[in-house]
């Protein structure tokens, strides 16, 4: 049953990732302004504010908060083409799980996004950011990029299924993918913000996904614990994983169902 | 091989797309749904396809529930969409590829299968090429290819020459028709082509307004009009003409008029003694005699012309 259901994931995963290789756009556009931020604003806020050199670490982080949401969001434009040119109406004829569809997408989604971040850390690393990177922070980090890119991919296939056109998704991506980039902890700790957005920034999964990535990968658990306010950093981190893996749940499976009803007529 | 039975659609709003509808299709035949935009046909292929999903009624390719064994129905069959269904920026042999493997060919059979498909259809050179670069008929081609990738026991063929000029859209019918001659396909064609059913089907049915009006073979659906028929313009009112005309016993009641024009089959009469009548009655405009089309046959049933109405 197992093989019957991954022979058609391959196939379908395959057929994204060609798709995707063909629109050079879609691999590097996301990647432009996170690395803008981390190689040029952040070093240039860091002279500014007259901050610590760890202010460049911490906004390299924060960057891959922009990136993984740009990135899933361009990925949902596929979904929008396949439509548009009629190749979706192939893929519903197969005799394949449609859920199958959209995992598959995901998963191209999800190995792009890991190439970006991996990107992205190397030119940090190569203009001289310091992470403090052990493996069981590794993991926290890698666990937490990877069930938020989940859950934004779920978004994004929700919108690409709920608007008809690019232009009137292009129009959405700001709202989603950037706005809470501002208010979630990417430039500055949510200690900084008005009480209101505080609280506000708790309930973002990209406040506890950077929370997350900067207790693995800076050993800094200072995100957490804005979030949280527990004195254990490994419990705080199982809570924020816990949020993770819910939003990216919730938005996985609706997904599927917005994708199975809009295929639907 | 395709069992139909009281299937309705009825869209959100209320539009009643197709209005329960029966029909069978045996192995091997060819079997064409009739009828204008908006008559349905579609919405039909779409529900066994199941990319529709039916209001009610049941259907069933090769045993196969569409509502309950999507799947199976699915493995089963293979469609030709209306609109081009391809991956446009990958190669004729990528999208070839892509239907095989997710309907589940063995990759030696597919790849020797496509070989044969491609020789066939004349697509040897192009099949490297991006479907990007290539013509309506080449891309038409490489859809009716893709769609017997599979060995398909039912294809469905959604309006395949809609939209092509004539010289491609003949040629595409050969291709079909050599395919057809090749292999057992149970198929399932709509047009609104009158030509493309007489040559293709073995029946046909009408369908108008969501609903099956009629069906049978091309021949005896014609038959239905006699061996020959007249045609006229009138000036004045049609409807009184072809009282006239039946009253002198030359028009029976498969006589039928739209707007101006009086379509009379002959049932046992000379076509000389028709026009003799029209002219005796003062009904003078454009006569011609001719024999019985299946245009004549939906125009009698539903008021309308396929050819006007598509």
């Amino acid at each position: 049953m197992t093989e019957i259901a991954l022979s058609p994931l391959a196939t379908l995963s395959r057929r994204r990732f060609r798709l995707t290789v063909r629109t050079p756009r879609e691999l590097v556009v996301p990647l432009l302004t996170p690395i803008m931020f981390a190689l040029v604003i952040a070093p240039a806020l860091k002279t500014a504010l007259h901050t610590q050199a760890s202010y460049e670490s911490f906004v390299a982080i924060g960057t891959i908060g922009l990136l993984i949401p740009l990135n899933t969001m361009f990925a949902g434009l596929g979904v929008i083409v396949d439509r548009e040119s009629g190749a979706q109406r192939e893929l519903l004829a197969a005799p394949v799980p449609r859920a199958l569809i959209v995992l598959g997408n995901l998963l191209v989604a999800l190995a792009v996004t890991g190439l970006q971040v991996g990107v992205l850390m190397a030119v940090a690393g190569a203009r001289g950011i310091h992470f403090h990177a052990v493996p069981t922070g590794v993991l926290w980090f890698l666990a937490a990029a990877f069930l938020f890119t989940v859950g934004m991919y779920g978004a994004a296939e929700i919108l690409a299924n709920r608007v008809p056109k690019q232009e009137e998704y292009i129009a959405r991506v700001p709202a989603i993918a950037i706005l809470p980039w501002f208010l979630a902890g990417a430039l500055f700790p949510i200690t900084a913000l008005p009480d209101v957005l505080r609280w506000v920034a708790k309930f973002l999964p990209l406040t506890h996904g950077l929370a997350l990535m900067r207790y693995g990968l800076l050993d800094d658990s200072s995100g957490l614990r804005h979030i949280w306010g527990l004195a254990d950093p490994a419990g705080m981190a199982a809570l924020s994983i816990g949020v993770l893996a819910l939003f990216a749940l919730l938005l996985s499976v609706a997904s599927v169902r917005v994708f199975t009803r809009a295929a639907l007529r | 091989m395709i069992e139909v039975e009281k299937l309705r659609k009825t869209y959100p709003g209320g539009v009643e797309a197709v209005k329960e509808i029966d029909f069978e299709v045996a192995a091997g035949e060819v079997f064409g749904l009739l009828g204008p935009n908006g008559a349905g046909k579609s919405t039909t292929i779409g529900m066994l396809t199941t990319t529709v999903r039916p209001t009610s009624g049941t259907a069933r390719l090769a045993g196969y529930d569409v509502g309950e064994r999507p799947l199976a129905a699915r493995r089963v069959s293979s469609v030709v969409f209306q609109d081009p269904v391809v991956d446009r920026s990958l190669t004729g042999r990528n999208n070839l590829d892509l239907h095989a493997r997710l309907w589940g060919v063995d990759p030696v059979a597919a790849k020797e299968r496509i070989e044969e498909l491609v020789e066939a259809v004349g697509l040897r050179d192009l099949v490297e090429r991006p479907v990007a670069t290539y013509s309506g008929g080449e891309r038409r081609r490489l859809e009716i290819v893709r769609s017997l990738v599979s060995c398909p026991r039912v294809l469905f063929l959604d309006e395949p020459t809609v939209g092509l000029d004539p010289f491609i859209r003949a040629e595409l019918l050969d291709v079909i028709e050599e395919l057809r001659s090749r292999s057992e396909l149970t198929v399932l064609v709509t047009t609104h082509y009158l030509d493309e059913a007489e040559r293709l089907c073995d029946r046909v049915a009408i369908m108008h307004s969501g609903k099956i009006v009629a069906l049978d073979t091309p021949e005896r659906l014609r038959a239905g009009l006699g061996r020959e028929l007249v045609e006229l313009r009138v000036d004045g009112d049609a409807s009184v003409a072809l009282a006239s005309l039946r009253a002198r016993g030359i028009a029976s009641e498969t006589a039928f008029s739209v707007g101006s024009t009086l379509t009379v089959p002959l049932n046992g009469h000379t076509s000389s003694e028709a026009v003799a009548a029209i002219h005796e009655l003062g009904l003078a405009g454009a006569v011609s005699a001719r024999q019985p089309t299946l245009d004549d046959v939906y125009l009698r049933l539903t008021g309308g012309r396929l050819a006007e109405a598509a």
